[in-house]
């Protein structure tokens, strides 16, 4: 009872506080610019005026565009409640559940890429190609960095693992993460979630037929998505879990804090690449997990 | 006639399937010497826990084909090559089953010779296409290049042992180098990279129900024969690492060359490549760890790779059925020619998706399972941080890379398939497959979702197996349950919130729903031609490949301010068959050629030829007798 209460507390928690996150990254952008900028809060008042509208859906969709969106949704959040959340710990956790976060994940980029293809729009038909191709080396590096941290902490769970974090190769491992969670949420220098231009975007590209209380979820699940990452890059290089209660969530706030005002830097200071060097970057990233995973051999254990 | 031969099959199956699951699910192993002589031999059958595990997978697709074959290949439709079509069915079940029981070195290489004419005819059974004949006879010739090392395999076994039965022969170590042999043997008829040359003609022109069973279950038989062979036989010590690799190299690139393929059933014959590589990796490293420390880690990856087995029989029987329903409905198999068919098949395509996630290793379902099996033991081989961490650590990661390269390709074909409009007027004539052909796809799904949501319940029967591979890994079965417990758990979980959200999503958007046409851009009248394709889909990925691959180009570019008709079109060759195999068949032929020139009919040459040879003979024998 009280673990299915806790479960759903901490559901909440994520659904509720993730949209916060791209309000941030924008404030920092437009700080940086010396703008105003939108509110902190606009994604939630975006996703409340989309999941009042109505739906315009192609003459060609079938039910797998609106469920598509659905399941990732739902896969996004289940990998979320994978996460241990610093000193609290886990409040779901088996051997080798690392593994389904990531595999969930992947699902979550089936239903999207799917939902893509269901219009028959070039443009769309793009953005879900590029996202399946450089999921590929985006996922070569999460599996290296989560074998760093497993090789480190002698362990296959995520709770254990996350607890002593990368040690040595801490910066390594921030490195090639931060990258990872730059590629897989789609933000600057791999793609730009402020263009317009269907030609050269990713996910834009892939929800340009969506409409209403499905872009609505999609926009909920990426926000979550992001926090996700945020959360586990901090997790993977500061030690939370091993801290004391208040100092461990203090230390995770701040975490999370930092990486999203760091992606908002790096987008305010970047240009977007072009797509024949996104490669090379990713197998960078890639280079900076295996190093770290080098470190943590090395290291001796945790 | 009939309906008589699709009763008893099926009943056959059934009770097949009955006895493999009593040995798998009870551990009552089953044994029977006969009486009599077959060939000079007495039979000699067995049914442990690895031949059941084959033997239940048999079953089934055996039963689900013959009751899509009564649809799909008819006799109005096909009145010469059906009776043949189903005798031949029958003959391929018996020697499968046959070859899986048989403990006679010389009875399996006769059950091994049948099955492989059987696949044959089955193969050809559309013989009056020439593509279908070169096929198949490429199948016969390399099969019978493997055959040959079979053949050598168990005489020389049988010449050591000085009889021609077979059993665990552990201690005799000077066995172990035949294992080359049995791999090279074995490995051939697994479709293993870089021996799969005759699979993807095999596979695509063969009839949908025939490519199920081959890719579903007679593949695995070169896989059962090493199974068998390095459990019951020694091995070099290298042999472990080489099926490994050999594992990961047939992992990334069969999917790689699915990706480069137009042609949905070559497409799926590469990812059988690709899972075949999957499984070899969990045998391979399980063999490293009896050759090293023989921790638990090594059981894991064998249970993985044998539940991979089951696994990928049930999903890629389930996606070529459902590319033979497709091939039924519009009579072409070519990608670019299909698309938006979910609307005339939404059972085939919903089904097809089913397949396709779980192929691509997603959870809730089974691919997942049997995949996560083998991250287990990678991840705990490689936490070990032994000497033999390093090749575990690069597996993991290579089968990270197949995953995500698997899902890129099946989310190429679903698209390009079923979804978005359709390319050709053979789509607008499509239609629904009847019920003799929905039903054992419909049964093969409910399979791949079975084990997906409730793998504890088939683990006993993997430990079963895994006990019989190597007896002192029987008690595999107290390893893993509580985590597979758990992740029982979070895939019901997930399959029901997953449904839940799903429907309660469509429920909210078809409230004042309206249609319109695709928005591109602003563009008013997009048209089916404007769609992405599978080529340019794969692009991306194929260009990372191309050092092997070596797509080959002919393009016509648009020039000018005005240009006149342009052109492209990019082919992804059969790169190991035509860049390897071919040149060196054609350099014997040319050795051969000059060799032929010695004969010419000429007598005064042939007299020079003796002289020649007497003094050359009586050079050895004065050189050798001089102390």
């Amino acid at each position: 009872m009280i673990a299915a209460l806790e479960i759903i507390l901490r559901l909440a928690g994520w659904l509720v506080l993730a949209p916060l996150l791209p309000g941030i990254i924008n404030k920092v952008k437009a700080w940086v610019a010396g703008r105003r900028g939108p509110p902190v809060l606009q994604l939630y008042f975006d996703l409340a005026r989309l999941w009042r509208k109505s739906v315009v859906l192609s003459t060609l969709a079938s039910p797998g565009f609106v469920a598509g969106p659905a399941i990732a949704w739902v896969a996004i959040a289940g990998a979320a409640l994978l996460l241990p959340l610093g000193p609290a710990g886990a409040v779901v956790g088996f051997r080798g559940d690392v593994l389904l976060l990531i595999y969930l994940l992947a699902l979550a980029r089936f239903g999207t890429a799917w939902a893509a293809l269901e219009t028959g729009s070039a443009f769309e038909g793009m953005g879900s190609a590029r996202e399946v191709s450089y999921a590929v080396l985006a996922e070569a590096a999460l599996i290296t960095a989560v074998l760093s941290l497993s090789v480190h902490s002698g362990s296959i769970t995520l709770e254990t693992m996350l607890t002593p974090a990368a040690g040595p190769g801490a910066v390594l491992l921030a490195g090639g993460l931060f990258t990872v969670l730059l590629a897989e949420n789609c933000r600057v220098p791999f793609d730009d979630p402020n263009t317009h231009l269907e030609l050269t975007m990713i996910h834009e590209a892939m929800i340009l037929d969506h409409s209403g209380p499905p872009l609505a979820v999609i926009l909920h699940g990426a926000a979550v998505k992001l926090l996700l990452f945020a959360v586990l890059l901090t997790e993977a290089v500061l030690p939370v879990g091993a801290m004391p209660p208040l100092a461990g969530t203090g230390a995770l706030l701040a975490g999370v804090l930092a990486v999203t005002v760091g992606v908002g830097v790096v987008e305010s200071l970047l240009a977007r690449l072009a797509f024949r060097r996104v490669p090379l970057l990713l197998t960078t990233a890639f280079l900076l997990c295996l190093f770290a995973l080098l470190v943590a051999w090395k290291g001796g254990p945790a | 006639m009939p309906r008589f031969w699709l009763v008893s099959t099926v009943l056959g199956a059934v009770a097949a399937l009955a006895t493999a699951g009593s040995v798998l699910f009870q551990g009552a192993e089953w044994e029977w010497r006969s009486s009599f002589l077959v060939g000079g031999e007495f039979l000699y059958l067995r049914l442990d826990g690895v031949s059941a595990l084959f033997l239940a997978l048999l079953a089934v697709l055996g039963g689900a084909g013959a009751v899509y074959a009564s649809e799909y290949w008819p006799d109005k439709a096909h009145p010469r090559s059906a009776t043949a079509g189903r005798a031949w069915w029958n003959v391929m079940l018996a020697s499968l089953a046959f070859v899986l029981v048989t403990s006679n070195g010389l009875h399996f290489l006769l059950a091994w010779e049948a099955f492989t004419f059987a696949g044959y005819f089955l193969i050809t059974l559309d013989r009056h296409r020439r593509e279908v004949r070169a096929a198949g006879w490429l199948y016969l010739a390399a099969s019978h290049a493997g055959t040959v090392c079979l053949f050598a395999f168990f005489a020389a076994v049988a010449s050591h042992n000085g009889s021609w039965e077979l059993g665990p022969m552990r201690e005799h170590t000077d066995l172990a180098p035949f294992f080359w042999l049995a791999l090279f043997g074995f490995g051939l008829k697994s479709g293993m990279f870089p021996l799969h040359i005759w699979l993807p003609s095999a596979h695509a022109s063969a009839p949908s129900h025939v490519s199920a069973l081959f890719s579903g279950v007679t593949i695995k038989i070169g896989i059962y024969g090493l199974v068998r062979f390095t459990g019951w036989m020694p091995v070099p010590d290298i042999a472990g690492w080489v099926i490994a690799a050999l594992g990961v190299a047939s992992a990334v690139l069969g999917v790689a060359f699915a990706l480069g393929q137009h042609d949905l059933k070559r497409l799926l014959a590469y990812h059988s490549v690709e899972n075949i590589g999957i499984i070899l990796i969990g045998l391979g490293f399980a063999v490293v760890a009896t050759a090293t420390d023989g921790g638990d880690w090594g059981r894991l990856a064998l249970a993985g790779g044998l539940l991979h087995i089951w696994n990928h029989g049930l999903f890629k029987a389930l996606l070529f059925l459902g590319a033979g329903s497709v091939l039924h409905a519009t009579g072409t198999r070519e990608m670019s020619r299909l698309g938006g068919l979910w609307r005339a098949m939404p059972w085939t395509a919903s089904l097809f998706a089913l397949g396709a996630a779980a192929i691509s290793g997603l959870p809730p379902l089974n691919g997942f399972v049997s995949e996560w099996l083998v991250y287990l033991g990678l991840f705990d081989g490689a936490i070990a941080r032994g000497p033999i961490a390093w090749p575990l650590v690069l597996a993991a990661i290579l089968l990270g890379v197949t995953g995500a390269l698997a899902l890129a390709c099946f989310i190429k074909v679903c698209g390009v398939v079923f979804l978005g409009a359709p390319r050709s007027r053979a789509v607008t004539h499509a239609h629904e497959s009847g019920l003799a052909m929905r039903a054992p796809m419909l049964v093969l799904a409910a399979g791949c979702v079975a084990i997906g949501l409730a793998p504890v319940v088939f683990w006993p029967a993997v430990a079963t197996a895994v006990g019989a591979w190597r007896p002192g890994w029987a008690d595999a079965a107290t390893i893993v349950p509580d985590s597979l417990f758990a992740l029982s758990w979070a895939h019901g979980v997930l399959a029901a919130v997953g449904l839940a959200a799903a429907t309660w999503l469509w429920q909210r958007t078809r409230r004042g729903l309206q249609r319109a046409v695709t928005w591109d851009c602003g563009y008013e009248m997009p048209s089916a031609t404007m769609q992405y394709t599978a080529g340019s889909f794969a692009g991306i990925i194929t260009g990372w490949f191309a050092w092997i691959l070596r797509p080959q180009r002919h393009a016509h570019c648009p020039v000018d301010v005005f240009p006149a008709a342009a052109h492209f079109e990019e082919h992804t060759p059969e790169t190991v068959l035509e860049h390897v195999v071919e040149p060196a068949g054609a350099a014997v032929m040319r050795l051969a050629t000059l060799v032929r020139r010695l004969q010419h009919g000429r007598l005064n040459a042939y007299l020079l030829y003796l002289i020649v040879g007497v003094a050359a003979l009586a050079a050895v024998v004065l050189l050798e007798d001089r102390p």
